[in-house]
């Protein structure tokens, strides 16, 4: 089993969470929405496997990089 | 060449010359060229998953293409009669070849003999300063630096006596040749020294992901100088040489994807200043009109779309390489075709930072528009730009600098410019997507708005009072936006002749293709080299 962080290429703030803790999840599917310069940026999984957790939610500040959930696999 | 040489020598016609060779020191020193650092040295490159610098260029250039220049460079041993006992090759093989049919200077590190450092006779071969260099100069032929070497070594000083100063042999040559000819460079090895500076001093530079590092200094140094541990894959592999710090342009996963990025980087390319890009037959039809294009950008202002695929659907089939597309991505560089002649499209990319320009992704566009005015490529700007990258972060990097650096750029274009808005063209950073010193030519898609700043956020600024005293404060901001929206209408500007033609998304392929087409004689017109501008900011 692989632990994969799913992180911010952005810095602005989490609009919504699309998922939940142990949804499975395919590559490329939309987990949550950023808000960053006045626009919506999709934070997609990066492999497939199951939610593991979230590290943010709905209004938090994020910066770049920022660990945002993890993905089992 | 050598495949040939062998080859040629074992023929039925020559077959004797194999093994009563004509001159016999010749085909043994020869023979000891291609041995390069013995069988030993070749595995131990094979399996640390490199090739051999002979077989990269075998893998490069066109078949049977390679002519060697100073084979017979290296160190011999005598014995007590002065008889030749064994040569040992210079670490370095250079020579021309053909590249998709043109022919280039080519050189590289043999990393199997010494680690690749040159010194003495053999110094003068390659690198910078090198004989490779002077036949790129001198015959106006692209330069190809397959590069896999540390360069200098301390032990240099006992060997000669002193300590040469820094600049003997230098990189007069290797600057010089960024304003004549193209010069690509594949970093293939662990590189630091001259071979890194080098790889810099290059129009296009890949390195591959797990086998290649470069640096200024490597863990070594680092450890002495500052104490710290730190391998040299996390100093300067691809993560941190090409996706963070852009040091080198592209990364390729292996060897041989490397190549390829430098075969294609050349294909559209001039040989020299002195010459148009190649223009090739293009069987994708130039009336191609691309309905999908008109529902790509989303109604709401707040969703990106692909940019990339906006690209695709614009320029010819298969014709787009893009350059650097893991560093300062809030804005694409991509060089591609229109009706089969080639153009540099600088397109913001709406997925990230909304396509706002921090440092590096003005960093990124500055080079890219040097390359292209460089070697006469018309410049196709894609534009949706809010304006620059803005927080703590992007002022501490300098963005406005950076940013106004790329205004600056833009406005000393010789190539012929034209900007088409898709969406957004906010600010000063919008003026980087546009010449103001040329015909300034500006198409716009029925989605285009513009202006000094967006109207969200300009409001607030600019009539804080007025809603300040308003009884409803949020609804006074709504109302004066949509007032203010109303004359955002880019048909406005357009019945003002401000902005020259709005079109149908759909006829931008067409229309685009038309444009480079007329591009031509005036690029005939301003073909050699660029006047070198003032004090950049």
């Amino acid at each position: 089993m692989t632990i994969t962080n799913v992180t911010s290429e952005v810095i602005g703030s989490v609009w919504k969470v699309e998922m939940n803790v142990g949804d499975a999840v395919k590559a490329g599917d939309t987990i949550m929405i950023l808000e960053s310069m006045k626009m919506e940026i999709p934070v997609e999984a990066p492999v497939d496997g199951k939610l593991a957790e979230f590290m943010v939610q709905p209004e938090d500040s994020i910066d770049e990089d920022q660990v945002l959930c993890t993905i089992e696999s | 060449m050598h495949d040939r040489e062998l080859k040629s020598e074992s023929d039925e016609d020559s077959k004797k010359s194999a093994e009563t060779p004509i001159n016999e020191e010749l085909y043994f020193r020869r023979v000891s060229a291609l041995e390069m650092g013995g069988k030993e040295a070749v595995e131990r490159q094979h399996s640390n998953g490199r090739l051999t610098v002979r077989e990269r260029f075998k893998e490069l250039t066109d078949s049977e293409s390679f002519r060697e220049v100073g084979t017979l460079g290296g160190s011999g041993e005598y014995d007590e009669n002065n008889k030749l006992v064994k040569v040992t090759p210079a670490p370095y093989v250079a020579g021309m070849a053909r590249i998709n049919g043109r022919t280039v200077a080519i050189g590289g590190e043999d990393f199997t003999v010494r680690g690749g450092t040159t010194f003495g006779a053999a110094r003068r071969k390659g690198g910078q300063g090198g004989f490779i260099e002077d036949l790129a100069h001198y015959y106006k032929i692209p330069l190809v630096n397959l590069i896999d070497g540390a360069g200098g070594t301390v032990t240099s000083a006992k060997r000669r006596g002193y300590v040469a100063f820094p600049g003997v042999h230098g990189f007069e040559r290797s600057v010089q040749l960024l304003g004549e000819v193209p010069v690509v460079s594949a970093v293939l090895g662990t590189a630091a020294g001259g071979p890194a500076g080098r790889a810099i001093l290059s129009h296009f530079s890949v390195m591959v992901r797990g086998t290649s590092q470069i640096f200024a200094a490597g863990p070594p140094v680092v450890k002495r100088s500052l104490g710290r541990d730190i391998d040299k894959e996390e100093l300067g592999g691809a993560a941190t040489a090409v996706d963070k710090a852009g040091t080198i342009h592209n990364a390729a996963d292996t060897e041989e994807e490397a190549l390829d990025q430098i075969r294609r980087f050349l294909s559209y390319m001039p040989q020299n200043v002195w010459e148009l890009p190649p223009v090739i037959p293009c069987d994708d039809p130039v009336d191609r009109c691309e309905t999908a294009l008109r529902d790509i950008v989303p109604e709401k202002r707040t969703q990106p779309y692909s940019m990339h695929d906006l690209i695709e659907l614009v320029v010819d089939k298969d014709s787009s390489f893009e350059i650097q597309p893991t560093n300062g991505k809030s804005v694409i560089t991509t060089l591609a075709r229109l009706d089969g002649r080639v153009v540099g499209i600088v397109a913001n990319n709406p997925k990230f930072y909304s396509g706002a320009m921090d440092a590096s992704s003005a960093h990124k566009q500055i080079r890219f528009m040097e390359l292209c005015d460089t070697f006469h490529i018309p410049l196709v700007f894609l534009v949706d730009v809010p304006g620059f990258m803005v927080g703590l972060k992007a002022e501490q990097e300098a963005t406005l600098r950076e940013g106004m650096r790329a205004v600056y750029v833009a406005g000393q274009l010789t190539v012929p410019t034209l900007t088409l808005v898709i969406r957004k063209c906010y600010g000063m950073a919008g003026m980087a997507t546009c010449n103001k010193n040329d015909i300034d030519l500006k198409l716009s898609w029925p989605s285009g708005e513009w202006g000094s700043l967006p109207v969200e956020g300009g409001v607030a600024a600019a009539f804080r009072r007025d809603i300040a005293n308003s009884d409803d404060p949020k609804a006074r901001e709504k109302e004066l936006e949509a007032e203010l929206r109303a004359y955002a209408s880019p048909f406005r500007t357009a019945e003002a002749f401000a902005v020259e033609e709005i079109i149908d998304p759909s006829e931008t392929r067409p229309i685009l293709c038309e444009y480079i087409a007329l591009a031509e004689s005036r690029l005939r017109a301003n073909l050699g080299p660029k006047r070198k501008a003032g004090v950049s900011p």
